[in-house]
């Protein structure tokens, strides 16, 4: 059953929507996270979850009460914030024991319980430390562990590894995987890192102008995008301006389309090669259909030799650019009006320089297309 | 050693004459503080007379004696003390939830309740009492809105009388105080209090367990503030007291100014002086305790 239900909330600041019918819901045991850009609702959409906001309409479900009205001192969840709020005149003990000091739990077993939590988090050895005597690593470990201490239902955690560096970042990010493994915590994740959700998350999100564009597992949301943000949100990739040349052209082109097979429209691209996608009502000549092909999944041979059969289609093109980064190597194709980019890992490079002439395609699975309001079409 | 410009200025960069630099200070101290200080002392050691202020050149702690076994100003410092003790005390209560109040507030009501403190900082003293007169009278606003509501028969007497020293000190002190706690108050990151709320605080444990604490060192100051100007008290007691509240600064106004009595005045205020001294030392103490003011 669902631990946490949230049921359609809407937040407004003035004029300003922030979360817009937002609805979720999370099963215990669970790590979901809430990924979109900077300003998208997603920290609003947690603080309201947490109880410091309160929605318009809509409402909070934990364990299938209603805590819509309930103060957040009353919620059974617990926040990691961004920037920590660790009590800065308290010892880490001190902060870590504070949630069990106002849920009342007898001193004996308080003591027991910061003790399990600190050596948790391996901060025991710094148990009698004020939050100023720590590095922002261990600030966060100490953050983590206030919040646990007291058990609560739910981890509500707010962008809590924004402010480490790279390194310690993706290493508090498997630590708070393996915590979240050993301790079975509900957590709900908010973060615009799409590595780190991809990382961490056991579903995803993707949050985009208050709203949820799409949800599912990591591996579901950054293969099967139902929409343009999405796909773009997530890593980078080659978007076609394309135009629907004739509605006309729908036809069963195959023997197949009888049999449940799909009708066709047939576009015009800025590379001269055709490309078709599925009959659906709301196109109609002259709409634009934009469609994605992934940096890693263009396909390129050079000029001389033959492109595979299996290709969607085949263009002909320049290299332009060819820049080293790090382990990859990046193309890009002037490809007919438009230019394609792609990506090999340096042990898979492609034999050609700047200016060589390549044909440039893809296999048909590795193309999808979104109409003018960004919605997939297939 | 010659003393060229240049010998003297690769002198106090390598830090020999650092202590030249303290130099204006040093000065600036001697002359408006140790100096009249020290004239008040030597006045109060001299000789009493009826003829004059005191008596030039002489030589005598008569003017200590008289004031300590004179009951009308020994009951005047007691009094002053107590006054500025109360004073003291609601000037920090209020304060507090003053500051507090501009702290969680936002935008334009930030800047209406902190302009509110600044005018009535920069309002000259009298004006203030004067306004306070007005306010409080038996025929003022608030007696005649409490009146309204029935609550009571009588005016209540918020002039004139103790509580009316009291409220025309308060208005003294407070914006001050206000100030001093808001300073600390607003280095504090507000998401403590939300992090105190998310653990299970209540709104009035949240603010007790995690902002007080934060706040001490502002207290200090704005008690420190509050207390030395309320023993050093004149003008509130004065306009908006009554006679019965003789404070200190009244009583050596009247040795000055009545009976001519330069000495007993200089000796009274000594030990004034001297009390507010012994509150700011306790206070050092204090300060050193919780960490000199910082953030620990």
């Amino acid at each position: 059953m669902a631990i946490l239900e949230v049921d359609s909330i809407t937040n407004s600041f003035g004029s300003v929507t922030a979360v817009d019918d937002v609805s979720l819901s999370v099963e215990a045991g669970e790590l979901f996270c809430l990924l979109g850009p900077s300003g998208c609702g997603k920290s609003t959409t947690l603080r309201t979850i947490a109880g410091f906001e309160q929605p318009d309409s809509g409402q909070i479900r934990i364990d299938g009460t209603d805590v819509t009205p309930t103060e957040p001192n009353r919620r059974d969840c617990s926040m990691v914030f961004q920037d920590w709020a660790l009590f800065p005149n308290k010892t880490v003990r001190e902060n870590v024991a504070f949630g069990l000091r106002m849920n009342d739990v007898a001193t004996a077993q308080r003591r027991q319980r910061v003790d399990e939590t600190l050596s948790l988090v391996e901060m025991t050895d710094h148990a009698e430390k004020p939050p100023a005597a720590l590095s922002g690593g261990q600030k966060q470990r100490v953050a983590l562990a206030r919040s646990l201490a007291f058990e609560p239902e739910i981890l509500l955690l707010d962008e809590p590894l924004s402010n480490l560096d790279r390194k310690l970042r993706e290493a508090m990010q498997l630590e708070i995987k393996s915590i979240q493994r050993e301790t079975g915590m509900t957590m709900v994740y908010v973060t615009h890192d799409q590595d780190e959700a991809f990382t961490l998350a056991d579903r995803i999100g993707i949050i985009n102008e208050g709203h949820i564009a799409q949800q599912g597992p990591p591996a579901t949301v950054y293969t099967d995008p139902t929409n343009q943000f999405v796909e773009s949100f997530l890593g980078t990739t080659n978007f076609i301006t394309c135009e629907v040349t004739a509605t006309t052209a729908v036809e069963p082109a195959t023997p197949e389309a009888t049999d449940g097979g799909t009708a066709e429209i047939e576009l015009t691209t800025p590379f001269g090669e055709p490309l078709s996608v599925p009959a659906v009502d709301r196109l109609s000549p002259g709409d634009t259909v934009t469609a994605s092909i992934r940096p890693e999944r263009v396909s390129v041979v050079t000029a001389s030799s033959e492109p595979p059969a299996s290709w969607l289609f085949t263009a002909t093109g320049t290299v332009e650019q060819r820049l080293h980064r790090g382990s990859r190597i990046r193309y890009e194709l002037a490809v007919g009006e438009t230019t394609l980019v792609t990506e090999r890992r340096i042990d898979e490079r492609l034999g050609v320089d700047i200016g060589d002439s390549v044909a440039v395609g893809c296999q048909p699975e590795a193309i999808t297309y979104f109409d003018a309001a960004g919605r997939r079409i297939r | 050693m010659s003393v060229t410009a240049a010998g003297l200025r690769d002198r106090l960069q390598n830090g020999e004459l650092r202590g030249l630099l303290v130099a204006p200070i040093v000065l600036f101290d001697l002359l408006v503080f140790v100096v009249p200080f020290g004239y008040l002392l030597r006045i109060s050691l001299t000789e009493r007379t009826q003829r004059g202020a005191f008596v030039e050149g002489s030589w005598s702690l008569e003017a200590f004696q008289y004031v300590l076994s004179t009951p009308t100003l020994i009951d005047s410092f007691l009094f002053t003390l107590w006054f500025a003790a109360g004073v003291t005390a609601l000037s920090l209560g209020i304060s507090l939830l003053y500051a507090y109040a501009i702290w969680r507030a936002a935008g334009g009501l930030r800047v209406a309740l902190l302009g509110g403190v600044l005018v009535s900082m920069l309002t000259a003293i009298v004006v203030k009492l004067f306004a306070v007169q007005q306010l409080f009278a038996p025929n003022g606003v608030i007696n005649q809105g409490v009146l309204a509501t029935g609550v009571i028969q009588e005016p209540l007497a918020l002039i004139n009388s103790a509580a009316g020293a009291v409220i025309g000190q308060l208005y003294i002190v407070v914006p001050y105080s206000v100030l001093a706690i808001y300073s600390v108050l607003s280095s504090v990151d507000e998401s403590l209090l939300d992090a105190a709320r998310d653990l299970g605080a209540g709104r009035l444990r949240a603010v007790v367990e995690v902002i007080i604490p934060h706040t001490i060192p502002g207290l200090i100051v704005a008690g420190v503030i509050s207390f030395t100007w309320s023993v050093g008290s004149f003008a509130a007691p004065l306009l908006a007291g009554s006679s019965a509240e003789r404070t200190t600064g009244i009583a050596i106004s009247d040795l000055l100014q009545q009976n001519f009595d330069w000495a007993a005045a200089a000796a009274m205020g000594l030990l004034v002086a001297t009390t507010v001294f012994v509150a700011l030392a306790v206070t050092y103490g204090l300060l050193s305790y919780t960490g000199g003011g910082t953030d620990g």
